[in-house]
């Protein structure tokens, strides 16, 4: 296991190398997202009275398609030069990789999500400061549904016809758990919801976190080798 | 986990008899692979024993590439069973895909992290961190101690295979697997290559060689094998004068249009 | 010859079933006529669960044990699935524009129903976009169990989004199905039920035919290839 976690180490640090080196991927994603907030204001009649309601479903469009986006290149920098091939000759355990990626674009949407949220925050007028570390906390927890996930879905369709779209075809009816849950505990912490029903959507986000963490660990073996 | 070399006695007793077939550590049984509608490889039979140097001669298209492949566990036959070792061959999630190496000229490098990141990320998925000074040697030997900070995407293609041979230094597989490494390298570059697949072979590992630079392949190997269309047309160890690769060489080569293979 | 009787047996059956549920047994005390599409809107979505179910089998075993049969018989499922899946559909909207007064609503059911149409058209369609058999089968295969696990999560998550359905009459964990409801609708219900498990099972053994007649044919055009 030490040696397992010792290759997650390893290719995370590539992947992040890499990032740091182009930072194509975060610059696309944060413009992309930044651009959504601007659709928003054109498509929505947003106002200081339903902002706290409109909020969280706005935000997480904005974090999932920003996600998308990132999960559809994040193979791509392996592709390149056939390296996916030479990390698969190697004894690289196949769920060490799962993990490291998942850590990649976790930390990417994290990264996304700590620009935006004050971003709208002052955009749309939302007054939520003192609410920040507990809107972060489930926007993060979401965040990870959507990768553990996510990463196994743009490795199954790293060899389709047409892949940009069939990713987004096949997550976002797996992600209703998540976006169902993130939404309506946000509404419940912005003040738009009864309190005493956070507790099980918490428990929903946790559960399908750790459920299918372990099934893309324990699966993406199957997707890459061959 | 790495795969315990061979027991010295027998690397000693092959080169006192050297007697083919003595130790049986490739076998592929009625291998064959499909795309689609086209036979790749079709009811391939190869039995390679430790010690040999396998060339692996054929026209664009025959095969070789994916024979490679198939061997490094890379992609699976249609049909037909591998054997390394008497076990089966690796697939997935295996610590014994340690003992294949598969070395292609110009690939598998990432273009933004420079030659030492290059060669410590690879290296690190077979073993333990290597320390500063193997990884200074090693790219030292290969030529390229003035290069270690320099991006891949800087190197020409003969550098690159040069990285390649580093890292492949480094990990020390069984099998070593190489795909057309001629075409990018210089002479020293050449020299360096053969005298590492050599010693490999001398190790008791196994050298499988596809290229198409026929002169230079017959020069070093210890037997040939001749793909066309996906079957084996030719198979005989090394013997001087080799009157009957260059009878069944000159054959395919009047049967062909072969287009980019001299 | 098995299959003919199957499917002779199933066509007696849905015939006998759907006179006895239209025709002989009487209309609902407080719905009248509309509540008649029960004979049909229960057996189907519950073998539309079956054949999801069947899915999650048929790709677990594949990915064990690699065989082609297990996939053939997942692909079948799922298309069968689909079917009766969309069947059910259909008729819950003939049966809400007169009971409800719209085609549609965000009823928690209605909305599980359709996300999991969802959900298995994209693994036909998944399927259809990548070429390699080998990966095709393998990329259904963890869609198949992925979809499956998520099923009862996002049940979850959409009952606590919102609950608007008549609560089940026929599986209540307090009484026995045979106590909720009038024997004399119970009888043509239960014969339609029975006759959809045979229907479905005849289109699946059809279909698993199929595919082996497919793949058989795919080999002799291979071997007449030199």
């Amino acid at each position: 296991m030490t040696g397992a976690l010792r290759q997650v180490y390893w290719l995370l640090w590539k992947d992040l190398l890499l990032e740091v080196r182009r930072r194509d991927n975060l610059l696309s994603m944060f413009f992309f997202g930044l651009s959504l907030l601007f659709l928003f204001s054109f498509a929505f009649e947003i106002t200081s009275d339903n902002v706290a309601g409109m909020a969280p479903g706005l935000l997480w469009l904005a974090f999932m398609f920003s996600g998308t986006l990132a999960l559809g290149q994040l193979f791509q920098g392996d592709r390149e030069n056939d390296c996916l091939d030479a990390l698969l000759l190697a004894p690289m355990d196949r769920g060490a990789y799962y993990l490291a990626k998942v850590l990649f674009n976790f930390s990417l949407m994290a990264l996304l999500e700590i620009f935006i949220l004050p971003l709208f925050g002052i955009l749309f007028r939302l007054d939520f400061w003192h609410l920040l570390p507990d809107v972060l906390l489930y926007t993060l927890l979401g965040t990870l549904g959507f990768c553990v996930v996510g990463v196994l879905f743009a490795a199954v369709t790293l060899r389709a016809r047409a892949r940009a779209l069939l990713l987004p075809v096949l997550l976002f009816p797996l992600m209703i758990p998540v976006i169902l849950g993130t939404v309506r505990t946000l509404q419940i912490i912005l003040g738009a919801g009864a309190a005493p029903d956070l507790v099980p959507w918490f428990r929903l986000l946790v559960g399908f976190d750790l459920i299918f963490i372990t099934a893309g660990f324990l699966l993406l073996e199957w997707v890459l080798d061959g | 986990m790495r795969f315990p070399p061979e027991p010295a006695i027998l690397i000693a007793a092959r080169r006192i008899f050297p007697i083919r077939n003595m130790v049986l550590s490739v076998r592929m049984d009625k291998v064959s692979k499909v795309y689609g509608l086209l036979w790749a490889l079709r009811e391939v039979r190869l039995e390679i024993a430790a010690g040999e140097w396998v060339a692996l001669l054929g026209p664009n298209g025959a095969g070789k590439t994916t024979l490679l492949r198939l061997l490094a566990a890379l992609s699976y036959p249609t049909s037909g069973a591998i054997e390394l070792f008497g076990r089966r061959l690796p697939y997935g999630n295996s610590p014994l895909r340690g003992m294949i190496g598969f070395l292609a000229a110009g690939g598998h490098l990432y273009d933004n992290l420079t030659v030492s990141e290059n060669l410590r990320f690879f290296v690190s998925l077979y073993r333990g961190d290597v320390t500063a000074e193997e990884r200074q040697d090693v790219l030292g030997e290969v030529g390229l101690h003035e290069k270690t900070g320099e991006y891949v995407s800087t190197l020409s293609l003969g550098m690159r295979c040069r990285l390649a041979i580093a890292k492949w230094r480094l990990v020390n597989p069984r099998v070593l697997l190489v795909d057309e490494p001629y075409g990018a390298l210089d002479p020293s570059g050449v020299e360096m290559l053969d005298r590492f697949l050599e010693s490999l072979c001398a190790g008791g590992g196994i050298v499988v060689l596809a290229s198409h630079d026929v002169p230079r392949v017959l020069q070093r190997c210890s037997r040939a094998v001749i793909l066309n269309r996906g079957r084996i047309v030719f198979d005989e160890p090394r013997r001087d004068p080799w009157d009957s690769f260059h009878a069944a060489f000159d054959a395919l080569l009047s049967s062909h249009d072969m287009d980019g293979t001299r | 010859m098995a299959r003919r009787i199957l499917g002779t047996l199933a066509l007696i059956l849905i015939v006998t079933g759907l006179y006895w549920g239209l025709v002989e047994a009487p209309p609902d005390a407080r719905q009248g006529e509309t509540q008649r599409i029960m004979y049909l809107h229960i057996p189907s979505i519950l073998v539309a669960y079956l054949s999801f179910f069947i899915v999650f089998v048929g790709s677990c075993l594949y990915l064990w044990k690699g065989e082609r049969r297990d996939d053939n018989l997942a692909h079948s499922a799922a298309e069968i699935g689909v079917l009766f899946t969309a069947l059910t559909i259909v008729e819950g909207s003939i049966w809400g524009k007169p009971t409800w007064g719209v085609w549609w609503t965000w009823d928690a059911r209605l909305t599980l129903t359709a996300i999991l149409l969802l959900i298995f058209t994209g693994y036909l369609l998944l399927r259809s976009l990548i070429e390699d058999q080998r990966r095709a089968a393998v990329s259904g295969a963890i869609l198949g169990i992925i979809g499956f696990l998520d099923i009862p999560l996002i049940h979850m998550s959409v009952y606590w989004w919102r609950t608007l359905h008549q609560p089940p009459s026929i599986l209540r964990p307090d009484k026995a199905p045979w106590d909720n409801i009038d024997p004399a609708m119970l009888w043509p219900l239960g014969i339609n039920f029975v006759a959809f498990l045979l229907l479905f099972f005849y289109l699946l053994s059809l279909r698993i035919h199929l595919g082996e007649v497919e793949e058989q044919a795919r080999r002799d055009r291979l071997h007449d290839t030199a």
